[in-house]
């Protein structure tokens, strides 16, 4: 590893840039990989989302609305985003509550539920879906508890959210567990000398502390649910207006050869995932700010 | 406030940490309990703060059993190692904390707890620091951080773990005396656990020297350096030297030189022990300890001598005047002019 050049300003040496671009630092490589970062983004995540808006830009505007907004775009949307609002809220609390049990407890298997957490990242999504789908259907071991309950999971919007539940849980715990364990047991204890309640550290002292971590969980959950079509398809049932998400229509037009068509859908939900997100975005700086520094 | 604990007792698996502790604070009293790591001194700092709970035994606080009460209960004053400060709240939050989580009843009002918070800032003299975040602060700023958070919920008993641990040696030298004139002037019972023998010495009233989960000695620091009861206090408080002896009626002997000590009874194998500045070095023919000089090392108006004796693996340090200092690889007499003597240790527990 690179030690950073430490340079001690004599006044007299360099001075500081005149641009106010950048803060004068004493890291070296700023233009470097400054450089390479532009030039990455643009390469591997600008470049194929402008060509996607190329291609949508071979509509007409009125076609683009047509396609882009028609009834059952817009559903297929609402479904995309709510169920991957839910989910993603779902993970925040439920990976919260995992992230502190591998943080904060000693027990036998802990390793062993560490990885467990971990395989929604590695299983195919394909996998998933099917396997939820056998285990949520009318026959299936919990479809079947809960089917004379008259609750359907299998085939409903309930089966997307369940679905992207199963794939989202990682990115919470792992966003958490390191800054969760960086709060100290200490620092708890410090609360309850000073006669807070269990409740009372945990909302002044701890969530502060794992607020952003957290937010960035929930995005990223979030983000993964917007994008997620494999697991999905086999479990929603795919009923259009009803229980279709908006990556399956993508699809759908795909196969139908209306490229356009599908463009133009991939675009409003680009644009509304990258609002969504710089939203997120905007509201963790918000909480570092207050809260930890 | 009083303290007292009685036959406090305490496992951790199959490992004992402590066992059978009885102790009294009196009031207004600065505490030491000194002992090397692992000698069970923050355990039973914790039990009395209720962060950990004893097998057997009671906490009595002003006469009153509190050994089951939960550490919110108890309003006892605690400052962590590594003061575990609240990072994201600025330092007058951190220190009107204690006040703004009680019920709601009992709550003062938002500009009470300020003021509060600022008034106890002033005390620590950081009073100009309310606004900045920990982060901001130097270790020992952060540390009186601590302290007045503490005191915020007004405990009658303050209790400090290894409160200098994390200071570099000049702010530790400082604080030192100012948390002492702090005691006296707040007139609080603290207890503070340290393993720096000079630091009990120095701070506390009375010192509780502590090794594998027992009490070794109570005393003043005076008592326990100038009387320790046995090898392990004399050894572990302040600079010792050990040399193997033989005592047989009255007298005590090193290789059939007679060693000038009160051998109170005891016979057989013995440890005689004697303090650097507690030996002088014999004139010529004199009776005493054959040594080597291996090293003559300049030190505050005296000479630290180290010379080593055939045979034994640990080296005598002795204080002289500069300018009787011995030249490197003279041999010499060394006479302990005050020693003591103990039964010999067992080697495994020498060794611990």
């Amino acid at each position: 590893m690179d030690l950073p050049d430490i340079s001690v300003d004599t006044g007299g040496g360099r001075r500081p840039r005149r641009s106010s671009f950048v803060q004068p630092s004493v890291i070296p490589g700023f233009g470097l990989t400054f450089g390479f970062t532009l030039a990455w983004l643009c390469l591997i995540v600008l470049l194929p989302l402008s060509a996607l808006f190329l291609r949508a830009t071979g509509m007409s505007w009125h076609d683009f609305l047509e396609v882009g907004f028609s009834t059952r775009a817009l559903r297929a949307y609402q479904l995309s985003f709510g169920a991957s609002l839910a989910a993603g809220a779902v993970n925040t609390v439920s990976g919260l509550i995992i992230a502190w049990v591998l943080v904060r407890y000693s027990f036998p298997g802990k390793r062993l539920i560490g990885a467990l957490v971990d395989l929604p990242f590695a299983l195919p999504t394909a996998v998933a879906g099917i396997a939820l789908t056998a285990l949520y259907a009318q026959n299936g071991w919990i479809g079947g508890l809960i089917a004379p309950l008259g609750v359907k999971i299998a085939f409903t919007r309930a089966g997307v959210v369940i679905a992207l539940i199963f794939i989202g849980l990682p990115f919470v715990v792992r966003s958490v567990e390191p800054v969760l364990a960086d709060v100290g047991a200490d620092v708890e204890e410090a609360a309850a000398t000073l006669g807070a309640t269990p409740l009372q550290t945990f909302r002044r002292v701890i969530l502060p502390a794992i607020g952003p971590a957290l937010l960035t969980g929930f995005a990223l959950a979030f983000a993964r649910g917007v994008g997620e079509y494999g697991s999905v398809i086999f479990i929603a049932g795919n009923m259009p207006y009803r229980s279709e998400i908006a990556p399956l229509l993508i699809v759908t037009q795909l196969e139908q050869f209306d490229y356009a068509g599908a463009t133009a859908i991939a675009s409003v939900m680009l644009v509304a995932a990258f609002v969504v997100l710089l939203f997120v975005n905007l509201l963790q700086r918000w909480t570092r700010k207050r809260g930890v520094a | 406030m009083s303290l007292k604990l009685a036959n406090i007792a305490k496992r951790f698996g199959a490992f004992t940490a402590l066992h059978d502790i009885n102790l009294r604070a009196r009031p207004g009293e600065f505490l030491a309990l000194l002992g090397p790591s692992g000698s069970g001194k923050t355990t039973l700092l914790r039990i009395i703060a209720g962060l950990e709970f004893p097998e057997r035994g009671t906490v009595y606080y002003e006469g009153e059993d509190i050994t089951q009460l939960s550490v919110a209960e108890r309003r006892i004053g605690f400052v962590f190692q590594q003061y575990a400060l609240f990072k994201h709240m600025t330092v007058a939050e951190n220190v009107g904390f204690g006040l703004s989580v009680r019920p709601r009843r009992e709550r003062p009002p938002r500009r009470e707890i300020k003021a509060r918070a600022q008034e106890l800032l002033d005390l620590v003299q950081l009073g100009d620091l309310g606004r900045r975040l920990p982060a901001q602060l130097s270790g020992g700023q952060r540390q009186r951080v601590a302290l007045a958070r503490a005191l915020a919920v007004d405990p009658k008993l303050l209790l400090l773990d290894e409160p200098f641990g994390a200071l570099d040696a000049k702010v530790r030298k400082e604080l030192r005396h100012w948390l002492r004139e702090f005691h006296d002037r707040v007139g609080l019972t603290s207890i503070f656990v340290t393993h720096d023998q000079e630091e009990a010495l120095e701070v506390a009233d009375r010192v509780v020297v502590m090794s594998n989960g027992a009490i070794e000695q109570i005393g003043t620091p005076a008592e326990v350096y100038d009387n320790p009861v046995n090898a392990f206090v004399f050894d572990f408080v302040g600079e010792s030297n050990c040399v193997p002896v033989v005592a047989a009626d009255g007298r005590a002997t090193f290789r059939g030189t007679p060693v000038a000590v009160d051998t109170a009874g005891l016979r057989g194998a013995g440890d005689l022990y004697f303090r650097p500045h507690a030996a002088r070095i014999g004139s010529e023919g004199e009776a005493g300890l054959p040594a080597t000089v291996a090293l003559v090392r300049p030190r505050e108006g005296r000479a630290r001598v180290e010379a080593e004796i055939a045979g034994l693996a640990d080296v005598i340090e002795l204080d002289v005047a500069p300018d009787t200092a011995p030249a490197v690889g003279a041999t010499v007499t060394i006479v302990p002019t005050r020693a003591r003597l103990f039964p010999a240790r067992e080697p495994d527990e020498a060794a611990a």
